[in-house]
């Protein structure tokens, strides 16, 4: 029965491959007289349905994927390298890497109705376009011009565009929209650019006059997204155009200009001047460092470079590693509050211009008042310090290995680094370091 | 030539440190060397290709036996081994500052390294060239080489802006099947590469310091969407720390720029997320993009719209309201919002004032203006729906008439809304004939429209052409074999003109549709395979404090001003449903509980019209579970009390279904109807007085009414209602025409 169905859509191809391109739109006209060709095409596509929606043992295929955190080291990055401040945002916390199902299970359908006509094209429209590497031009220009006239039939547009045939507006979903925009995109990023845009512009239309908020959103971020990137059309057959530039990656943003990093430590002095009880806020003072590291990789760095006392790299290194004090044994209280008044001294200092303020204030968050700090510095930084040498002598024991990777550093030949620090807790290694690397150059 | 020969000048100058211990002096000399590659390179990219006949004739040159592609291929060799040094370079720098820093002794400060242009264009021109080859792959593998590096301070903008490119890539250039994962050797045939050039692959003799440690414990993707998703998180985080935030003349550039680079990594979220629908966890993204967005319509706009398709309809019409603020020109956003005011918010009066700011656009609005009219009668329409007093609702419905009488006018011809609406209309206020008329021309345009059909089955049963209108709903659950809507309506058709043992059969039917609907294996937690059923199960305590909103009588159910709390707990079990299975159908009723329980009670009710108290009271136990303070299984069990003939029972249970919906008019009917029984009258009188005006066409209503008048004396007043109640009658449909849902 499905032999006879796809023998007649089969014959129907290549009747069409042969026709010249001048009787194309004739024979689309006549193409409603062929009786067994539309419930062929019907049935070919159901079947085809039926076969993608299942796996090999007959199972509903459920397709899903693992949302990436920031917050989970992966091969690209470590979590401790993004920095306190995204981290903290909860939101991110609660999406570590779950794995989330975008289609799937679907039905068999005995029937093609209006009602699952959209489940059924969209989840095909999803097999297209998870193929669409190996789409040639062709089929990537029909694509576009089926979505410009599906999406503009029997709508004001349709008159501009001389669409003849079908004046019906025939109903669409949005979750369809975004399988034809997904493909509209790789069609326009990859030599359909006239066709391609065309084409975004009209599902755009449509999705308005529907309000589709979920094809509106995709659609408008590709529109923005493409605004600056000069694409170019396909000069010659089967050459996909993506290029990328050269692009300056110092960063453009000067010195001094109040970032949502460098806020916090803004937003600190305004507000928690008065109160500062508990170890708690002493940390800030090593995140207000943070804060200024990642800015300062700029060329158009017009700020005298302060050198920064000894003390105020303790002090940080202190802070940082209060949490590890804290952790085994409490703090006085009252040391802490010593520390207020300095506090008090850095909120006065206030109108002054922000980034010098910064850097005053950071030097004498220890310069002047000993006391108590610098007591409490001596213990954080003898922990830090314990902490560290555990850490050394717990990455230690395959030495031999340890030195030989670290002489193979500097050569260029050098084999996989890292083998060397192959142990269980590999951020604590990395870590350490780290913090005396923005401390020290950056200020 | 020289460069090369200083090149392995300073390769031995780097040994000779190392073997001498001299490591303070190997960074410089790195850098050097690297440098002197990249120079290399760009000299050779200088030399224009010799063509094979042109070297045959000058043998002399050292070029002249080197075919194009060889050269291409020393020139990325060249870019990429410096590409590599420099990297290596700082990162041994800033290992060597950082050893120096943790010393106790005050060491010397540790210079400000940054890239200088030899080091950026040696790591950037590698791959700048396979792409304009045509390479994806090899372009592909060597972003991801650079990334996987270990990082460093210096080469932070120099990954935040390769991840967004190799996102770019990802999303832009490459599909699933094409895809391979970044720990997985590139396919040697891939369709992302130009076939008409040959790439080539250097072997190297040495790797960079890579993240890896071991890589059980790191992410991985396995797909192209993973993979730029991960990208670009990363690249947000990055950019959103150089949010630029103050709003001083002088940083306005820095404004701009860390602007631009933070919206082009959210516009790329929006794709990644967007094909795989992960709307929610998209408007968090998005929700984070705020700090940029002072002023920026884009920005507000993409939240708004984030905010709409992940359902958080009440927050979405507050970021619509600043998108309109923005924007005042552009019709679709005060659409968007009346979208949400007369959908799952029932906000009507915002509703009614978004509409207008849309009529008052004039022609302006074009093509969306006949949708600013549609959207005022419909807003009008519920008022009527909602309105307590008579001369209010029919207020509305004139205004309601009127609006969709200009949709009429001013839509295209091809549209079939304005038949459908003005049919809709015309029939809530009981005008049959012309109802059917329009409805006729809806169907006309646009044949397969569910509602429309629905719509026209109802009136048929007005005219009490029972088995037209069941052929009706036959015919359109052949294209909508799962609506619900469709199916209630059939349950009663049934029963009334073939008998009660047919309709069962439909509930059991739709009891089968239900399971095959919500029982699928719910993928997301397959380890454990249990079965959205099953999940849903575990939700159900919390069910139990909600009650069960109308279907088939919005009437008096959800829609009512008075049940604006069935209204929330709607919305908060829709976003349940959302949030329980991405594949769970759109269309139809909110959450499979209502549907469920909204399936037991047809079937009591079936079995209460076939005088089968125990079957009908086990069915409404189905629902009790699920729902036991709905005021509709309360009037069920009042229902089967009466049956029983336990009239004390009864009134107690319409007393507490009242309790918690004080308009619902059947329960208001039926509790006269036992206090004219109990011949307490004018209490009687009293309730049914409200019912009529809470539903001034409820036939049954009028009916008992002029009963209760009757046993009074009032035999005058009684008249009119019986007259009232056989007019009534006339042209009542079997279910209330408000069933069908009125949205935009």
């Amino acid at each position: 029965m499905l032999a006879m169905d796809q023998g007649v859509v089969e014959e129907w191809l290549s009747e069409f491959k042969t026709l010249p391109d001048s009787a194309v739109s004739n024979y689309a006209a006549s193409l409603k007289d062929k009786g067994a060709l539309v419930p062929a095409l019907y049935k070919v596509i159901r079947e085809n349905y039926s076969d993608e929606i299942v796996d090999k043992d007959g199972q509903s295929k459920v397709l899903s994927f693992t949302v990436p955190s920031v917050s989970k080291p992966s091969v690209y990055h470590e979590p401790s390298a993004i920095g306190s401040i995204v981290l903290t945002e909860g939101a991110l916390a609660n999406h570590g890497l779950s794995r989330v199902v975008y289609s799937g299970p679907h039905l068999q359908r005995e029937t093609f109705t209006a009602q699952n006509r959209f489940e059924v094209l969209t989840f095909l429209l999803l097999c297209y376009n998870a193929a669409l590497s190996y789409m040639t031009s062709t089929s990537l220009q029909s694509l576009c011009q089926l979505s410009s006239r599906l999406c503009i039939c029997g709508y004001p547009r349709q008159q501009m565009r001389r669409y003849k045939g079908i004046s019906i507006r025939m109903t669409v979903t949005s979750e369809f929209l975004v399988q034809l925009i997904t493909g509209i995109h790789y069609a326009l990023c990859n030599g359909e650019v006239e066709l391609g845009s065309k084409a975004l512009d009209d599902v755009l239309y449509r999705a308005q006059l529907e309000l589709f908020p979920e094809a509106l959103l995709v659609g408008n971020a590709i529109k923005s997204s493409l605004r600056g990137a000069a694409l170019k059309s396909n000069s010659k057959e089967g050459a996909r155009s993506i290029q990328v530039e050269i692009t300056p990656t110092s960063s453009r943003i000067s010195r001094n200009a109040v970032t949502s990093l460098s806020i916090r430590g803004h937003r600190w002095k305004r507000h928690d001047a008065v109160d500062l009880g508990s170890p708690d806020e002493l940390m800030d003072i090593s995140e207000v460092d943070e804060g200024v590291w990642p800015g300062g990789v700029g060329p158009d760095m017009t700020l005298p470079t302060i050198t920064i006392s000894n003390s105020v790299t303790t002090l940080n290194l202190g802070a940082k590693a209060m949490k590890k004090c804290r952790l085994g044994g409490r703090t006085s209280k009252d040391k802490d509050r010593e520390a207020g008044p300095l506090i008090t001294g850095r909120a006065a200092s206030e109108n002054t211009e922000l980034s010098i303020k910064r850097l005053t204030l950071t030097s004498s968050q220890s310069v002047p008042k000993g006391g108590a700090l610098t007591s409490l510095t001596r213990t954080a930084s003898a922990v830090f310090s314990r902490s560290f040498e555990q850490v050394t002598s717990g990455s230690a024991p395959p030495s031999s290995n340890h030195t030989a990777s670290e002489t193979g550093r500097y050569s260029c030949s050098l084999q996989e680094d890292g083998l060397g620090y192959l142990s269980p807790t590999p951020n604590h290694t990395q870590r350490s370091p780290s913090i005396s690397v923005h401390l020290g150059s950056d200020l | 030539m020289t460069a090369k020969k200083s090149g392995s000048r300073l390769e031995t100058d780097i040994e000779r440190c190392r073997s001498e211990g001299q490591w303070d002096k190997i960074p410089e000399l790195v850098r050097q060397l690297s440098t002197k590659l990249i120079a290399n390179g760009l000299c050779l990219e200088k030399v224009p290709a010799v063509s094979p006949s042109l070297s045959n004739k000058n043998t002399g040159s050292p070029l002249s036996n080197r075919s194009t592609t060889e050269q291409e291929q020393e020139i990325i060799t060249c870019y990429e081994k410096s590409g590599d040094i420099a990297l290596l370079y700082l990162q041994e720098a800033e290992k060597v500052s950082g050893i120096q820093n943790r010393s106790p002794k005050p060491g010397p400060t540790a210079q400000d390294l940054e890239l200088g242009y030899f080091l950026e264009t040696g790591l950037q021109r590698a791959h700048v060239i396979h792409f304009k080859n045509g390479n994806l792959t090899q372009g592909v593998g060597r972003f991801r080489e650079i990334l996987r590096a270990v990082e460093t301070r210096t080469t932070q903008n120099l990954r935040m802006t390769i991840a967004r490119q190799l996102a770019e890539i990802l999303l832009r250039g490459m599909c699933e099947q094409s895809y391979w994962s970044p720990l997985e050797d590139p396919p040697t045939v891939s369709p992302l590469d130009d076939p008409t050039r040959q790439g080539h692959t250097h072997s190297k003799n040495y790797t960079l310091s890579r993240l890896t440690v071991c890589f059980c414990y790191l992410f991985c993707p396995q797909e192209n969407t993973e993979e730029a998703l991960l990208l670009l998180l990363i690249s947000e985080s990055m950019a959103n720390r150089d949010a630029v935030l103050s709003r001083i003349p002088e940083h306005n550039n820095d404004r701009i720029i860390s602007l631009q680079s933070a919206s082009v990594v959210y516009d790329l979220l929006t794709i990644a997320l967007g094909r795989r629908g992960q709307y929610e966890m998209l408007s968090e993204c998005l929700e984070r993009a705020m700090k940029f967005a002072f002023e920026e319509f884009h920005l507000w706009y993409q939240l708004a719209l984030s905010l709409m398709a992940a359902g958080k309809s009440a927050r979405a019409v507050k970021v619509l309201k600043e998108c309109i603020r923005l924007k005042p020109n552009d019709p679709t956003i005060p659409l968007l919002a009346v979208k949400l005011c007369i959908g799952p918010l029932h906000w009507l009066d915002e509703g009614e004032c978004f509409a207008k700011t849309v009529i008052d656009m004039g022609e302006k609005a074009a093509e969306f203006r006949a949708k600013g009219y549609l959207a005022i009668g419909l807003v009008y329409s519920l008022k009527a729906t909602d309105a307590s007093l008579r001369s209010t609702q029919e207020d509305y419905q004139r205004k309601a008439l009127g609006a969709f009488q200009r949709l009429a006018q001013s839509l295209s011809p091809t549209d079939h809304l304005a038949a459908f609406y003005l049919a809709l209309q015309l029939a809530v206020s009981r005008q049959i004939p012309e109802a059917l008329g329009y409805v006729r021309q809806a169907l006309q345009l646009q044949g397969d429209d569910v509602h429309s059909l629905h719509l026209l089955a109802l009136l048929l049963s007005a005219q009490k052409h029972y088995h037209d209108a069941l052929n009706i709903i036959e015919m359109a659950l052949s294209e909508y074999p799962e609506n619900f809507n469709l199916l209630y309506t059939k349950v009663k058709l049934e029963s009334m003109c073939r008998g009660p043992e047919e309709a069962l059969l439909t509930c059991k039917h739709m009891l089968q549709i239900w399971k095959s609907f919500y029982n699928l294996t719910n993928p997301s937690d397959s380890g454990r395979g249990s079965s959205l059923l099953d999940r849903a199960i575990a939700d159900r305590r919390q069910l139990n404090a909600m009650t069960l909103p109308d279907f088939s009588d919005p009437e008096t159910g959800s829609v009512h001003a008075t049940s604006i709390a069935a209204s929330r707990v709607e919305q908060a079990l829709s976003e349940v449903a959302s949030s329980l299975q991405s594949s769970a159908p759109k269309h139809g009723p909110l959450h499979p509980w209502l549907t469920l329980a909204q399936i037991w009670l047809h079937a009591a009710e079936v079995y209460i019209g076939m005088s089968k108290p125990a079957e009908a009271s086990a069915c409404t136990q189905e629902a009790t579970n699920l729902f036991p303070t709905s005021h509709n299984v309360l009037y069920m069990r009042g229902q089967i009390a009466e049956l029983r003939g336990n009239v004390d029972e009864a009134k107690r249970w319409y007393e507490e279904a009242l309790s918690i919906n004080p308009t619902h008019v059947k329960t208001m009917q039926r509790l006269g109807l036992i206090l004219h029984q109990l011949q307490r009258y004018s209490l009687s009188e009293k309730v049914l007085r409200d019912a009529v005006q809470v539903n001034s066409t409820a036939h049954d209503v009028w009916n008992s009414l002029g009963e209760v008048l009757q046993a009074q004396g009032n035999a005058a007043a009684a008249t009119e209602c019986f007259l009232t109640a056989l007019e009534l009658e006339a042209s009542s449909p079997i279910l209330p025409f408000t069933i069908i849902p009125r949205a935009l």
